[in-house]
């Protein structure tokens, strides 16, 4: 029965998913380590934060677990934009899933400089602009500010053929000012939210956990505040949303479909159920048949009764 | 590599030394795929935690299917597992990584300190099945925080203690000989960085020492990096993919820090 649901997402330029169900960034590597996971159940594979040249990363400790969450600070430890399109590419070009690779740098011309070498690249299928990492030197600032965003993604998009989407951070104050930037600059997609900054401290060392000292938070805690920056962003943007923090379930991952998102992302429950990816997306379809739905467009529940500033 | 992902079923608890519990899992596929030195993924369901804890299985018996593991108390994860009993379930995700190379022609010297004994039951018996002579060095603060010898039976038990109560009265790393041996060794930073130094002055390789190394863990499958150990030409490795078990010359031992337990 649920072979006849359509569960098909079209994230624009050409991007479509048949399932809503993505990984997210950094939670799943380039896709060659995750032991057990199902990729017939995947929408698609955002990758590790790409940057134009191999990154080490951040001395260790590296994470801590928080309350129903866990705090990261990796810095963006990856092999280079060059590594992933010769060595990576032309494997996930014989892969059933998209994958979309999310992209860093420091600066504009990190950015320009990934995005041209990924395009035309058999085998990447879109990219995710990670404006917002919050454990690199300089991370953040794209994402903090509409203008900045804007000309970023204007930038990128000058320099690409690829679907586009633009990942907001939450630690501003206006995330709907900064998604109306990046739509305008050209982005087909955005997906909400990274992560929170926070930190942990060891009481009997006396010294913050994270040898960074902050880092960011992901899992369950985060969930109330993703949903509500996607419920925003969903009433204000005529871009997909696509929704992401602290998934865990089925039930979370309709929270932000009803919410207006037409994708979702797990991410920090990958490193702890590897097999989650195929649960919720067998649960999406149970879900859509049990109320008699034809597809996911008939999930978001915002109505003319509920007003933008819910 | 065969990995599981499913629940064993908790067949016996025991405190093994004061304070440390050991956990018997009946889980034929892990009690048979696993090679001494490698990990598994535990989930835990104390409130708000998340991630999974890593434990070395400290032996595996694959005609009964059973699976030990040792380890002391040191938060609400460990907690919760150390209240598991007879019948109750464990979701394990292993085996992962890479287990101590065991052969060898060499004497074999096992040096473990505190916890870091929790790892070698099953490596010292897979040494003696091997026909190699095995001597076990054990380090504990006290005696009855020692692991009893006859959990080795077949090698030769030394002990030391911090407190003088059993055994030599110090560190364990000054119960090291010089020699031509293979070493395997597990226990706090501190206590591997004193084991490198006396390696040095008795000029034994540090290839031919291997370590079960201690990081904190996020997935334990090498996606979330969340386990980087320093490598000594620079940069880092994943404890969960390059290791846990891995040669000590392949480690910076002066940027190597302190796992935290939470």
């Amino acid at each position: 029965m649920a072979d006849r649901l359509d569960l098909e997402v079209d994230l624009g330029r050409g991007l479509r998913l048949r399932s809503p169900v993505m990984v997210a960034s950094g939670t799943f590597g380039y896709g060659f380590d995750a032991p057990l996971v199902d990729r017939s159940a995947l929408g698609a594979i955002v990758t590790k934060g790409t940057t134009p040249r191999p990154r080490e990363g951040n001395a260790p400790t590296r994470i801590a677990e928080t309350p129903s969450g866990m705090l990261n600070a990796i810095g963006l430890q990856n092999p280079g934009s060059e590594r992933v399109a010769r060595e990576y590419a032309p494997q996930w070009a014989t892969w059933d899933v998209p994958v979309i690779v999310n992209v860093a740098g420091d600066s504009v011309a990190d950015y320009v400089e990934v995005a041209r070498s990924l395009d035309g690249v058999s085998g990447v299928a879109g990219l995710e602009l990670n404006i917002s990492c919050p454990n690199v030197a300089n991370g953040l600032q794209f994402g903090l500010d509409p203008r900045l965003a804007g000309d970023l993604t204007a930038a990128v998009r000058r320099a690409t053929r690829l679907p586009l989407i633009i990942k907001l951070t939450p630690n501003v104050t206006d995330i709907v000012a900064v998604g109306r930037a990046v739509e305008a600059a050209g982005a087909d997609a955005v997906s909400a939210i990274n992560t929170f900054v926070g930190m942990a401290i060891d009481v009997r060392q006396r010294r913050p956990i994270l040898s960074r000292g902050s880092g960011g938070v992901s899992g369950p805690a985060i969930k109330p505040l993703a949903l509500h920056a996607v419920w925003q962003l969903s009433a204000e943007l005529g871009i997909p949303v696509i929704g992401l923090g602290g998934i865990m379930t089925t039930s979370d991952a309709l929270e932000f479909l009803l919410a207006g998102a037409v994708a979702v992302q797990l991410g920090t429950v990958n490193y702890v159920r590897p097999q989650s990816a195929r649960e919720v997306h067998d649960g999406i379809a149970a879900y859509l048949h049990e109320h008699e739905f034809d597809d996911l467009r008939a999930l978001p529940i915002r109505g003319a009764r509920v007003t933008a500033n819910a | 590599m065969t990995v599981a992902l499913a629940p064993g079923v908790v067949v016996g608890r025991s405190e093994p030394m004061r304070g440390a519990t050991e956990l018997v899992i009946h889980h034929p596929p892990s009690a048979c795929a696993l090679r001494p030195g490698q990990f598994f993924q535990l989930a835990v369901g104390a409130p708000h935690t998340i991630l999974r804890r890593p434990y070395s299985a400290a032996w595996a018996e694959p005609a009964s299917g059973r699976i030990g593991f040792i380890f002391n108390v040191v938060g609400a994860g460990s907690a919760w597992l150390a209240n598991r009993h007879e019948g109750h379930e464990v979701d394990l995700l292993g085996p992962l990584g890479k287990g101590f190379e065991l052969d060898g022609g060499v004497p074999a010297i096992v040096v473990a300190g505190g916890l870091g004994v929790a790892v070698f039951p099953g490596v010292v018996q897979a040494l003696l099945a091997r026909g190699r002579h095995a001597t076990v060095l054990l380090g504990a603060r006290t005696a009855d925080q020692l692991l009893p010898s006859d959990r080795f039976v077949g090698a030769e038990v030394k002990v030391a203690t911090d407190d003088g109560t059993a055994g030599h009265h110090g560190s364990v790393v000054d119960l090291i000989r010089e020699g031509s041996v293979d070493l395997f060794a597990c226990g706090p930073t501190p206590m591997l960085r004193a084991l490198m130094q006396t390696a040095r002055r008795i000029e034994l390789p540090l290839s031919s020492i291997q370590v079960a190394l201690e990081t904190p863990m996020g997935c334990g499958v090498g996606t979330c990096l969340g386990c980087a150990a320093p490598r000594a030409d620079g940069g880092y490795l994943l404890t969960c993919q390059d290791g846990p078990c891995l040669r000590a010359d392949r480690i910076d031992w002066n940027k190597m820090t302190d796992a935290f337990h939470g």
